[in-house]
């Protein structure tokens, strides 16, 4: 494609020239940056950056209602607490009742013994005795009957 | 490897380099930046060069990428154009004659009012003298795009400058 008249007398203006102060400047930038930088602030700034990133994405998550989550992170913590008190203290009672000492199983063996002298032998009652025969069907036990 | 001589680069390129970009970014202090940005990148990797064949079109392109970043990030792709109302950046060297100085602040201000893409088209093949395929493979871009885009930026700025060129003609 060949340019027309009018292209060519654009592609004749000429461009505004790059200001001479600029070239020192933007030297001395390049020379600048061919030096390596101090390890230390490099690593300083990666913690920092990894810092910051974490901290965004919080406020992100959290930014539609910071008041709510506040909220919602102490009752976390208040039941968290309160878990832990009660937690102990049914784990100590559980403790104490799971080895008691020779003088309450004595004391406890003692009271079995005067109470069987005092009851006498326990007595299977009637209602607890094996039935002799099993139960037959309504309908048997009457024809039995008419017989009879 | 030899170190790379910042001097010669910068005589040799700066000047294409900032046409191009204060035609793209419209933006005196953005051009100084991004000039400064595109030799303070080749001064920390100065390998970037290594087996390239045409600097200049190496340096357009890492120009070019930078200036897009740089509006990317200020988000001011639509506001190129409030821009170009508030103030006249002369794009083009002063003229001798009247007529001329008006044809080139006219032209000047209908670049800036082209969308950025065709603006670069224009620019790399008029005051750069690319090929479609050089410009295609420098703003990363189909040879037909490049063809293309180049085509509806002068036939606007033909439309806009039309009785000024007539006048002059």
């Amino acid at each position: 494609m060949k340019p027309d008249d009018f292209e060519k007398h654009l592609q004749r203006q000429p461009l505004r020239q790059v200001p001479a102060e600029w070239r020192d400047g933007v030297l001395s930038a390049a020379r600048q940056a061919t030096r390596p930088q101090p390890v230390p602030r490099i690593a300083r700034d990666g913690l920092w950056a990894v810092f910051s990133t974490l901290n965004s994405q919080l406020s992100t998550l959290l930014w539609p209602h910071p008041a709510a989550w506040a909220g919602l992170a102490a009752a976390w913590v208040v039941i968290l607490g309160l878990s832990f008190t009660t937690g102990d203290a049914a784990r100590h009672v559980a403790r104490r009742g799971s080895s008691p000492s020779p003088q309450v199983f004595m004391a406890f063996q003692e009271q079995q013994r005067l109470l069987n002298e005092l009851v006498g032998p326990r007595e299977i009652p009637a209602a607890e005795r094996p039935k002799a025969a099993p139960p037959r069907p309504r309908s048997e036990r009457r024809s039995g009957l008419m017989m009879a | 490897m030899a170190p790379l001589d910042f001097e010669q680069l910068y005589d040799e390129h700066a000047q294409a380099v900032f046409a191009f970009l204060l035609n793209f970014t419209r933006h005196e202090a953005d051009t100084r930046d991004l000039l400064q940005e595109v030799f303070v990148k080749l001064a920390r990797r100065p390998e970037l060069l290594d087996g390239v064949r045409d600097e200049r079109a190496f340096l357009l392109r890492l120009a070019h990428n930078l200036a897009i970043d740089l509006i990317r990030r200020r988000g001011t792709q639509d506001k190129r154009h409030e821009q170009l109302a508030a103030e006249t950046l002369p794009v083009f060297a002063p003229a001798a004659g009247p007529d001329e100085g008006a044809f080139r602040q006219a032209l000047g201000t209908a670049l800036g009012e082209l969308p950025s893409e065709q603006c670069a088209v224009v620019h790399l093949k008029l005051w750069e003298g690319l090929t479609f395929e050089q410009i295609s493979e420098l703003l990363g871009i189909p040879l037909n795009t490049a063809a293309s885009r180049y085509r509806y930026g002068i036939d606007k700025l033909r439309e806009r400058l039309r009785p000024l060129y007539d006048e002059i003609r």
